[in-house]
């Protein structure tokens, strides 16, 4: 956000007709400022932390970057709007907070710009692939063969936060079965081979 | 959704049907069909080695494309030994060819790792390879008798199996080995034998998805046409 209180908006679009457009439609409006527009999505500065909202064309990316574009763009906490001139897969848009279409009117245009802070808000990205020391813990009990219950009563939280904790660690790991975990872990040192023997 | 048979069909060329899609040849070596079969079609070849063409083509049809939904009502209730044969010689592929492929390969990565992580990779494989034979030995020494019992004596009373049960059973094997993919891709560090290490992971891409449609066929086609059976019985009583 700038010292106004405005949300920063940059625009990454091949088409100048509808950079223009769209970066007029956004501009009318008193909560929110473009800040750049560019048809080139290296030109994105990831370090800079004011920008609250990245709006950008998914043709721009390669196709295979387009699975991770978060990652790709190094775009870290930052809302990511798609906008689009024709259909996607559902795998590629899913990765966005909200998707504009050029057909939209300016102000479903607005809203969905609301929408994608909100949105991003409800599930912060940083870190993503980072086990939080609370999860590392949590790990390191499932790896020792405890169960949902005894990890619960340990950390003092319901069985829920615990089958949501292990939920998190399994999608951030990729890994899914006790006896993977239990390898990760104790490859990490989380655990001591000696538990085991 | 695909309905039903829709690319492949009957009266096209068994030669044209292998071609569509090479990963088909397993399902012939499976229900023991010799090649050069020439210009016969679907329909001429499955007649000579028995087997119902429908039944074929639906195999086919979920090996080649995973959201495809079998309609079982054209099966005849002895097209299920026709499934648990090619369940059986399946398990076999698995037990006598992939496996041990996989099984030497990874014993020849560990060597090259530190021994906390060869000791880590070695006991998980171990117990995923009992794992998967228990798995195997189950459906073969409780499930496909059950089913053959099933087929050829109809009015036995104290039936101590339901295949209802198999579903509950039948855990999902392709897990582990995804973990097992994961950990090689992610978390195994180690500069050496990256040449094979890409084969490993390729094999265990290779048996991952095998096992998918080995599932598929025991979900949408084998426990369905048993439960046409015992429904029958059931209502016959």
């Amino acid at each position: 956000m700038n010292r106004e209180g405005k949300y920063n908006v940059v625009l990454i679009e091949p088409s100048e007709i509808i950079a223009t457009g769209i970066s007029a439609i956004i501009g009318n409006n008193p909560q929110f400022n473009v800040t750049q527009t560019s048809n080139d999505p290296t030109y994105y500065n990831s370090g800079n932390s004011d920008i609250d909202i990245v709006i950008i064309n998914p043709t721009v990316v390669d196709y295979n970057d387009r699975l991770d574009i978060r990652s790709w763009l190094g775009a870290g906490n930052t809302a990511l709007v798609a906008l689009t001139h024709s259909n996607y897969e559902e795998n590629v848009l899913r990765q966005y907070d909200e998707c504009i279409g050029i057909y939209d009117n300016a102000a479903r245009i607005i809203q969905k710009l609301r929408n994608a802070i909100e949105e991003n808000n409800k599930s912060p990205k940083n870190d993503i692939n980072e086990l939080s020391s609370r999860e590392r813990d949590i790990l390191a009990a499932v790896a020792m063969g405890k169960t949902n219950k005894e990890i619960a009563d340990e950390f003092n939280i319901s069985i829920y936060t615990v089958i949501s904790h292990r939920r998190n660690i399994s999608q951030k790991l990729g890994i899914n079965s006790i006896p993977g975990l239990t390898v990760y872990a104790i490859m990490n040192k989380l655990v001591d081979m000696s538990d085991f023997k | 959704m695909k309905k039903s048979t829709t690319i492949y069909n009957s009266r096209m060329k068994m030669a044209d049907l292998v071609a569509s899609d090479i990963g088909l040849l397993s399902i012939l070596q499976r229900l023991n069909i010799r090649l050069g079969f020439g210009e016969a079609t679907v329909a001429e070849v499955c007649a000579q080695h028995n087997i119902s063409a429908d039944l074929f083509l639906m195999i086919c049809n979920i090996y080649s494309f995973r959201d495809y939904e079998p309609q079982i009502e054209t099966l005849a209730g002895e097209d299920i030994s026709s499934v648990t044969m090619y369940l059986r010689a399946s398990h076999n592929y698995y037990r006598t060819i992939c496996f041990p492929s996989l099984h030497n390969n990874i014993h020849r990565m560990v060597k090259e790792l530190d021994d906390i992580s060869r000791r880590l990779i070695d006991k998980f494989y171990d117990d995923y390879d009992s794992e998967v034979n228990n798995h195997f030995q189950y459906e073969e020494e409780v499930v496909f008798p059950y089913i053959e019992q099933l087929l050829n004596d109809s009015k036995k009373e104290h039936r101590e199996y339901s295949i209802s049960r198999f579903g509950h059973s039948h855990g999902n094997i392709n897990e582990k080995l995804n973990d097992l993919s994961n950990i090689i891709i992610k978390y195994l560090s180690g500069e050496y034998a990256s040449q094979l290490r890409f084969e490993i992971l390729n094999e265990i891409n290779s048996i991952g998805n095998d096992l998918l449609r080995h599932s598929d066929i025991e979900n949408k086609l084998l426990v369905p046409l048993v439960e046409k059976i015992e429904m029958r019985y059931e209502q016959g009583r």
